[in-house]
């Protein structure tokens, strides 16, 4: 029987399940799974009879807790895809500065407390349930999400590229943003993007999280050199990677 | 009493759960939860640096992400006093189109049709309608192609920054892209005779209805507000004073009034307010499936998306040819960074989408209001499930379930946009 596909959304912006809709390579390995579950595309409810799991967003509510674990008990292989549900992403940032309370405030007014119910600070999916697959970015790359499905389907491990992205910009033959003065975060971020946004002009903001390689010592001491701020390296890596940089 | 649920309503953006109470055979509530979690945007940009906040306030939706940078950045320019060049404004404008091919293909094909050929999604229609699908599948990736051309990829763009671009596609690009949205044209008119085809209900809509008009464009980039009804037009700088919000306990999202009435945004309403506007391919499009100005019929919201990628495929053919024979720039203008506050507006897809920001001395962000298309319309969407609801409350269970589903998906709400 085919592997049954469950794809699964907590706190995000659905860009990802977009990414997924955007992607003519699903549509070659269509016959290879059974959609079981995808509340963006479908009809019908979630039965917990999936064998993957696709986790799409970030943890923040109690919901989430008690859902994740039911799906980690459920599905022989969880994937998690997303800036949001592999490290916390943007929503991650509300874990810097001001807590949680005085954010619903900001957002809802004095009526706060009608909403926003069983609200904890947002976290990453394997901070709830081990992970077995991850499409890093903000947002995922289709291409990179059908090579990781076919991983899950078939037994492979995961392969998430270990190194930062600096080599991709000398391959695109990118001109460094320090020799403009500017942070950039590419010689931490994990690599596997082709260095997009540098190439096209804009700085790495570091949305595939930290490289497993990186070394955030001399990343900083590089912006010493440059004549920039060293806490600018980890206030800029909160965008997107708020949780890891706080426990570093 | 008996209570009918559906938890997180399938083939929308974001988690809403439709609850029903029935009493002695009679409907005694019937509202739209929004569960989508708290997402505090408006408190995560506050303490970062101003060219951080269109890159934040993109991933409040991840369909449309083009529409929120764009808010966001002409934010930040009408605080700082940048004016840009006319070449980025062209650029602009095909980009937020560029939005709109992306967005109504989706809803249209994706999460709107299945509902009027009793199919669960799709998928299925990819054997039993396989042109129809490859015309939808063509749409959505036309639209794809053409932001990732302006923009660097079809969600979340990366070139679009305060003053201008940091890259634009290249001649050979927007020439092809010229070609391909004139043929585009007659798919998307394929797509109204599509929607004009399915039958939907006799309904009107009791709300007020507001889109941006100006005297001279299908007004999306740039506009003043106008009320249907209410017959007033008002910069949409002032949309405090005309927008009502308030937190409705059953949602994480507020609810919106205007003039003390609940009121719709989108595409019926823009055509409903901009009908001289439209360029005639879609307006002959627009009289052929019988659409006449002004309709209050909800469920032809689905229709006036189909003619807005008429419009949409023949406008972005046309900026494609002005941007080839234009010689302007769309190189970020300079500018200094001082404090102020700004607020811009821009017609997204699923309606008018306004962003505020007010800004330091030294370029960080000291607050942020946004209001997306889908808060102001939960409220008209709750008030017309209540009207509608008695009207089909004879059919069988899953049959009035569907039906209620299909009025929440005439208005193609974003549910991640609106709670921000």
């Amino acid at each position: 029987m085919a592997a049954r596909v469950a794809v699964i959304g907590l706190a995000s912006d659905f860009g990802c399940q977009v990414q997924i809709t955007n992607s003519p390579e699903l549509l070659a390995i269509l016959g290879q799974f059974e959609l079981s579950y995808w509340q963006l595309a479908t009809s019908g409810h979630l039965h917990h009879d999936y064998d993957v799991a696709v986790i799409e967003g970030a943890v923040t509510t109690e919901e989430h807790i008690s859902l994740l674990k039911k799906v980690r008990a459920t599905a022989s292989k969880v994937i998690v895809i997303g800036a949001c549900a592999v490290t916390g992403g943007i929503p991650g940032l509300a874990t810097t500065g001001g807590d949680l309370e005085s954010r619903v405030g900001c957002v809802y007014g004095d009526d706060g407390g009608l909403v926003a119910c069983g609200r904890i600070s947002p976290m990453p999916v394997h901070a709830v349930i081990d992970v077995d697959y991850h499409v890093p970015g903000c947002p995922i790359q289709p291409a990179e999400f059908v090579s990781v499905l076919q991983r899950a389907l078939m037994g492979l491990s995961d392969k998430m590229p270990r190194e930062p992205m600096c080599a991709s910009c000398k391959v695109q033959e990118n001109v460094c943003f320090y020799t403009k003065g500017q942070v950039c975060l590419g010689m931490v971020t994990r690599a596997g993007c082709g260095a997009k946004c540098v190439t096209l002009g804009r700085p790495c903001t570091g949305c595939r999280g930290i490289a497993d390689d990186a070394n955030l010592d001399s990343a900083r001491q590089v912006l010493v050199d440059n004549g920039l701020l060293e806490s600018e390296l980890g206030r800029v890596l909160q965008l997107y990677n708020a949780i890891e940089e706080a426990s570093r | 009493m008996t209570t009918l649920t559906v938890e997180h309503v399938a083939r929308i953006e974001g988690h809403g759960t439709i609850t029903v109470n029935v009493d002695s055979g009679v409907i005694s509530e019937i509202r739209m939860d929004i569960i989508e979690p708290a997402r505090y945007f408006e408190s995560m940009i506050v303490g970062r640096r101003f060219d951080e906040a269109p890159l934040i306030t993109s991933r409040i939706c991840g369909i449309c992400s083009p529409n929120h940078a764009i808010t966001s950045v002409k934010a930040l320019e009408a605080a700082l006093g940048v004016e840009v060049s006319e070449r980025t404004r062209m650029l602009r404008s095909l980009m937020l189109y560029g939005s709109y091919l992306q967005n109504h293909a989706t809803h249209l094909y994706i999460l709107a049709a299945p509902d009027y050929v009793g199919q669960p999604n799709v998928f299925p229609l990819a054997e039993s309608h396989p042109d129809v699908v490859k015309r939808a599948l063509g749409l959505k990736a036309l639209g794809n192609e053409l932001t990732t051309a302006i923009a660097g990829r079809p969600v979340h763009p990366i070139t679009c920054v305060v003053g201008g671009f940091t890259a634009e596609p290249s001649r050979e690009e927007l020439s092809m892209f010229a070609n391909r949205l004139h043929a585009a044209a007659r798919d998307a008119a394929a797509t109204a005779e599509l929607f004009a085809s399915f039958d939907v209900p006799v309904f009107e809509t009791a709300g007020e209805m507001l889109a941006m008009a100006s005297k001279d464009e299908y007004a999306i980039y740039d506009g003043d507000v106008c009320a249907l009804d209410g017959g007033w037009c008002r910069p949409a700088s002032e949309y405090t004073e005309f927008v009502t919000e308030t937190v409705v306990g059953h949602s994480n999202a507020k609810h919106s009034t205007v003039d003390g009435r609940t009121f719709m945004v989108g595409a019926l309403p823009r055509v409903n307010l901009n009908w001289d506007k439209l360029l005639p391919a879609a307006r002959i499009v627009a009289t052929k499936a019988g659409l006449r100005p002004v309709s209050r019929n909800t469920f032809l919201n689905n229709l006036c998306q189909a003619i807005e990628l008429v419009d949409a495929a023949e406008r972005c053919a046309v900026l494609c040819e002005q941007l080839l024979a234009d010689t302007g720039s769309t190189q970020p203008v300079p500018y200094k960074i001082k404090s102020g506050s700004g607020t811009a507006a821009t017609e997204a897809p699923r309606g008018t989408l306004y962003h505020t920001l007010a800004l330091d001395d030294d370029g960080l962000v000291t607050a942020g209001n946004v209001i997306t298309p889908t808060a102001q319309n939960l409220a008209n969407l709750e008030a017309d499930m209540r009207a509608f609801a008695p009207t089909v409350a004879h059919l069988p269970e899953e049959e009035f379930i569907l039906r209620i589903e299909q009025l929440v998906r005439a208005y193609d709400p974003c549910l991640s946009c609106a709670v921000h």
